[in-house]
Order: C-alpha cells, then structure tokens, then sequence
C-alpha cells in the first residue's frame, strides 16, 4: 500500500460553513503528508459529488480516503460502493463526524470549532494509515423465507410486498383471527428463541402445541398492536378516552372535539407507565397551541407529573402557557382519579396549591400509552435494542428508518411507536419491501470490521460468550475462542471485556485508538 | 477456581510507593477468568498507577507483564529477567504466584496488588460463591452433592441449626442456609433418609489446622536419574 490519501469535504449540512471554514480546512488538508487529492463537494452522499470524487480518486490513484461530513452511519452506502468499485478498499475510508462533534457542540465558538476540526482531520489522517485493508467473504443464504412477525395492519401488508419481490413469507401471528395473507399464515404462534445471524437465521416458533424450527433469511418485526390499548383505572372510567395521536388525527380531520379538553399524562398514573415518552410531551403541546390558536376560547387544560419538554420544546411550553393553556402538576400524593358515578370529571391534587381540583370535560386524551408487552421479550430473543420508550430502536431516520442495528431484521408499524393505520401500513410496505430485497441477494457478505481472537492469550474464561449479544464467539476445537464471523456486528463488546485482552477488533485496535486520543489531546482547542 | 479481587488502588500505592522500578505480573488462569489478573487488569492497574503518580508528582517506571500460571516456576522463567531487572515485583495472580516468584528469587520483592479469596463458582458473569474450603476429606455424596463445611456458616455436619429460617441463614438472611438447600436436594433425589443419619465428629487432620500441607505422589515424582536430564530443578 502506497498511501495515497484522498481528503473530501461536504458542504451539505447547512451549518458547515457559517460555523467553519471548509475551505480553510481542506486547503489545510493538502499541505498534509501523503494527501495527493483534496475535494470540496456539495453533498457528499449526492450521486454527482460521488462520481467526481470517485473519479478524482482514481486519477490520482488514491488508496486511503478521509472524509469530513457527518455521521459514517448517514454517509450514503453508495460512497463506499462508489470506491470499492474504483478498487479503493471501503475499509480504508475514515470518517470524521464533523456535525455531530464540532458543529453541534460548539456553535458558539467557530474559532474552537475550526481548531477541533483541524485536530480531528489531522488524527483521521494519521488513523486511516495505520488500518489494513480488510477482506469480506460471502456465504450462500439456505432460504428466501421472510418471517413477520405480527399479522396486525403493517404486518399484512409487509408480507404482502415481500411476496411481491419473490420472497417466501411467513406470518407468525399470537392470535387466532384468520386472514388472507399470501405464502404461510401460522395462527396461535409465538416466537420463542432465535439463532443465526442476517440471511440465515433459524427460529424457533411455538405453534400451538408443537415447537418447531424455521430457517429465514430476513425478518420483519411487525408487532406493537398493544400501543392502543388503554389500560388502567382512568381509561376505565371514561370509555370515550383517546390516546393522544387520536385527537390528534381527529383534531386534524376537521372534527370539532367537545370542550373542554383535558390531557393526562398516563391512563395509570399510579401504575408503571408512569414514564411519559418525550414526544407525547411534544405532540401534547403542539396540539394544545393549535387549538388554541383556532379558537382562543377553548378551555385545554395539561394535568402532568413531569413535564419533559426539552431543548427547543421549552418554547412551546412556554407559548402554549402564554396562549392560557391551563398546566397542573401533580405527585404521587394527590393522582388525577375519574369517580366512575362522575364519569367526565377527573379529581386531581393540584401540587402548586396543595389542593385538589375536579376538572369537568368533554374530551380526554392520554399522553402517554403503554407500549405493547411483547416488545421487550421480541427484542431480547432477536437480541435488537429497545428505545428508552418502550419500542425498538430503529437505525438512523434518514437511512434506515424500518431497519434494525442487526442486517436482516427489520421492524414497521406500532412496534417503533404508537401510530395511525395507514402510516403503519405504509411503514409495512417499505418493511417488507427491504427484507424481500435482502432475502433475494441470496449472498451474504460478513467480515470487514469484525473481532478476531489471539488464540494463545485466550484463557477459554466464556467472559466472551456470556457478553456478546449476538452469539458470535464459541470454543473451537482449540479449547479457545472463536468469533463466528458471520454473527459478528464489530459491536467491540467481547473486545472490552476480555480479561486476556486476547480480543481485538479489526481497524480498531489499542494502538489505534491511543494514537486518536494522543493527537485529539495535543490539539489546541 | 481461585477467586481473587484486586486491592484498593491506595493500598497498593502505598505499597509500593518506596520502589522505582516495578513490574507488575498477571496470571492468564484463575485470577483472569474471575476478572482479578489478567491481562486486561494488569494493563488497567499500570494505568491507573500512572495517572496517581502523574498527579501525586512521584516518578516511578512500570513493566506490564503476564504469564500463563504464576504458580509455576518454568512460567515465571519465561520472565525471569524483567523480575531480576526490577526493584519490586507486585503480583496480580493469586498468593500463589505472589509466593512463588519469591520463593524462586527470595532476594527479590514480590508484593501482591490481589487479595485472595475463595475457591469459588461464577453463578453468573461477574458473581462468584464459594463452594468449597478444601478440608481435604470430602462428603458431599452423603450431603446432596452440597458442601457443609463451605457453605454453612458453621460448618455443622448435622444440620440445619435454630437459626434456619426460610431457607436463610441467620448469619445473614442473603446467605442460603447450605442444610435447607441439602434436605431440599435430597428429597429431590430421593434419598432423605440420608438426613436423619447422625455424622461422627470428621477428620480433621486432613485440614489446614494442622500446619501447611503437601500433597506428594511418589509414582508421579522424577527419579534423580530423569531429573538430571531435564535439569528441571535449579
């Protein structure tokens, strides 16, 4: 490897370059050692910039790339396509995430954000020639199957564009409501342990009495129907309760809600799901100004235990306020309660006055809704993260707003969060869309950036085996650790732990790391 | 295994605060595998000596070195020369490894940075229970497969005492009473009656009391002839 570095700038992010100088910084860049080519681009994840700098690369016979823009994870996969067709190897493309570690925390400071740019660029460069061009493999996927999990709306319609693509679908539905689907509909089922890794998982499913294995390549996680659910004493009492997102789509359609409106926090406030998600609080304010903007006489009130409107939501808090948006707090001393002989008054102890106040209303809304049970155990048994609000964690909202961090696996509707019928299904059909397109490849490529055991420091303790989420380490016939490749995310957690530091993760080793931290430590910013 | 847990960073600071130059060995066994000594802690405790020292203002020079069984004089061979080269030896295997490097150079230092705790079962990543003290005469096939002596607080062999309570101990009600789980085992198996069986006073000559112990397996020992053949022994 020669070391012919190729340095690219993006404009993209409008905050660039008010904030720092992008040309300073790449003019900077080409008076650096071994940088034979510097480009400054609109949008790096835009097609036209792609192909002058892919072409740029490979006139000057570039073999290293580093590239300032934002997240690796919101780069466009197409970048590295790009290069890995002009022979440039896509492990040897460093990103430094200008937006989210310079722009955003130091807004206030250009001259410091332009010097931590300047370190940053200075510490990829020196990185990117420390990594080795790394290899992937291919292994054949055993099946096109698609599993949906959930035969509720998105997971309907999932299975129905997965079909579409050629796949084999598979619906594995708790219930026992029959419906068409196309390929199998497996009623009264449930998902109980999952094994593999992206295009060749095995499943086990229980399907009534028996207990079966199914091979899949992709999976669509389509369950979360239990969002709308309203469970606890005060949905009880008022029968005609919503859940928030429902006055919100009525409110929208025209439909005149009878006043006054009353918001609560939780349809259990003395129960566990007291945690009211962070964009209930959002929609609830957001709802409270439009109303109150269309008619300045509509009596809202907001009864809340903490109010968690964040950042630039505080504003709203406050506009909403000022509007005459009514506010009461309450503690676990003095819960909202609907008497169920008053069915449209809620008593609740006004924690400001210490006194307790019966609010009489003609609408009640929830703000928060429990999320549906089955997530957690999904999650876990597909080993994929769960959001802090009780749904899965999706990948990057503009990349991969249906996808999981675990290739192959997939996730629409209510299980991301509560939502209406048709955005589900909408969700269901670009769900099912992608994981019939991953089914088809029929290939799957693995390696790259993945864990790599030192057998001989490997004391076969199992610390790895009992951490790694995925299931990729085993003990070969060695006695020692292996890392099923295939398996791997490149997570770095076995690597952390092990306590023979016999783990290391490729491109991503101590040396690299400490050589970062030496030179991100050195600049003046 | 031997479970061990590394001493509070104070202590071996002050430990070892009049030497300058100062390897610093781990184990690859035991003490690894229950996260005391391994390469990783080694590499962690240097650092965070570094850090102290850098803040404290106190110049001292660090070697991180681990082999593969402290206990083992050929191991310790391997690394003989840092050891002769180095004012203090701190050990991050267990006692063992620490009294081996000096019994092996006895006019070297080796202080241990690991406190020695228990032969002892990972229940999960990160817990370990004691389960066994090595009193050298077993009975756990009379007891459901559970040791008394370890897992009672007072190594009664005719239990449970009056201080059982639901299955706890009264030392402490996070301690399971080792002669509840033992009925409980026993009625599993079948094998009850095995309870109401009264135990003799045990043998204790096979245990530590009696002064420090050697096991020796004479068809296993080298005769003088193969020993000068390897020149194993120094």
């Amino acid at each position: 490897m020669k070391g012919q570095i190729q340095v690219i700038g993006c404009k993209s992010c409008t905050e660039i370059p008010q904030l720092i100088d992008m040309n300073k910084l790449i003019e900077k860049a080409s008076t650096m050692d071994l940088v034979v080519s510097t480009v400054l681009v609109g949008a790096v994840c835009d097609s036209k910039s792609i192909k002058q700098v892919v072409q740029e690369a490979k006139e000057r016979e570039v073999d290293r790339v580093v590239v300032l823009a934002c997240p690796k994870k919101v780069v466009n996969p197409a970048l590295l396509a790009a290069f890995k067709k002009a022979k440039v190897n896509e492990f040897l493309v460093e990103y430094v995430n200008i937006r989210d570690e310079v722009v955003l925390p130091h807004m206030d400071d250009p001259p410091r954000a332009q010097a931590k740019a300047e370190t940053m660029m200075v510490a990829a460069l020196q990185k990117v020639m420390g990594l080795k061009p790394l290899e992937t493999l291919k292994e054949q996927m055993r099946t096109r199957n698609v599993v949906v999990l959930g035969g509720g709306a998105s997971g309907r319609k999932a299975a129905e564009t997965a079909a579409k693509t050629g796949a084999h679908t598979i619906i594995i539905e708790k219930g026992t409501k029959s419906f068409k689907a196309p390929g199998v509909l497996m009623q009264n089922s449930v998902l109980l342990k999952s094994k593999g890794y992206g295009g060749n998982f095995v499943l086990t499913i229980r399907a009534g009495e028996k207990v079966e294995e199914l091979q899949c390549a992709a999976i669509v996680v389509a369950t979360g129907g239990g969002w709308t659910r309203l469970n606890g004493p005060l949905a009880k009492a008022c029968k005609s309760a919503l859940p928030l997102y429902e006055l919100d789509e009525q409110i929208r359609a025209g439909k005149k809600m009878e006043g006054p409106i009353v918001i609560v926090d939780s349809p259990d406030p003395a129960g566990k799901s007291m945690q009211v998600r962070d964009y209930a609080w959002d929609e609830s304010l957001e709802l409270a100004i439009e109303l109150k903007r269309r008619s300045t006489d509509s009596d809202i009130t907001i009864v809340f235990q903490e109010m968690r409107a964040f950042g630039l939501s505080e504003l709203r808090y406050k506009e909403a306020a000022e509007l005459g948006v009514r506010f009461i707090r309450y503690d676990a001393t003095g819960i909202p309660k609907i008497d169920p002989k008053e069915p449209n008054v809620v008593s609740v102890k006004d924690l400001a006055q210490g006194e307790t106040i019966r609010l009489r209303f003609g609408t009640l809304a929830f703000a928060s809704i429990p999320a549906n049970d089955d997530n957690e155990g999904i999650a876990d048994t597909l080993r994929i993260p769960m959001s802090p609000d009780g749904g899965i964690r999706h990948g990057s909202i503009q990349r991969g707003p249906v996808s999981t961090p675990r290739p192959g696996i997939f996730i629409c509707g209510s299980a991301l969060f509560p939502k209406t019928k048709d955005i589900a299904e909408e969700e269901g059909m670009v769900a099912g869309e992608l994981a019939g397109e991953f089914a088809s490849k029929g290939i799957i490529e693995y390696g790259g950036s993945v864990a790599e055991v030192t057998q001989e420091k490997c004391s076969a303790c199992l610390t790895c085996i009992r951490t790694c989420p995925y299931e990729a380490p085993f003990i070969g016939i060695a006695n020692k650790a292996e890392i099923r490749t295939q398996a791997c995310q490149g997570c770095g957690m076995c690597v952390g732990i092990c306590p023979s530091k016999a783990i290391e993760l490729r491109n991503c080793t101590d040396d690299i790391i400490m050589q970062e931290t030496k030179t991100m430590l050195r600049g003046d910013f | 295994m031997i479970v061990a847990k590394r001493k509070p960073l104070g202590e071996i600071a002050d430990m070892i605060a009049p030497y300058k130059k100062i390897t610093v060995i781990g184990c690859r066994s035991c003490v690894a595998i229950c996260l005391a000594g391994g390469e990783k802690e080694v590499k962690m405790l240097v650092s965070a000596l570094k850090v102290k020292n850098k803040k404290e203002g106190r110049k001292q020079q660090f070697e991180a070195l681990v082999v593969e069984r402290q206990c083992e004089k050929e191991w310790i061979q391997e690394v003989e020369d840092k050891i002769l080269d180095s004012d203090l030896v701190l050990s991050m295997a267990c006692s063992l490894g620490a009294q081996t490097i000096g019994d092996n150079y006895p006019h070297k230092l080796a202080f241990p940075a690991l406190n020695t705790g228990i032969f002892g079962v990972p229940e999960e990543q990160g817990v370990w229970s004691e389960k066994c003290v090595g009193c050298g005469n077993c009975i756990i096939h009379t007891t459901g497969g559970i040791c008394p002596i370890a897992r009672c607080a007072k190594s009664m062999l005719n239990g449970p005492c009056g201080g059982s309570s639901d299955g706890h101990c009264e030392v402490n009600l996070e301690i399971d009473c080792a002669w509840y789980a033992i009925h409980e085992r026993l009625k599993l198996q079948n094998r009850l009656e095995l309870i109401e069986q009264v135990s003799a006073p045990k043998d204790w000559s096979t245990s530590h009391s009696g002064g420090r112990r050697t096991y020796v397996r004479e068809d296993a020992k080298l005769t003088q002839h193969q020993k000068k053949g390897k020149g194993a022994v120094r």
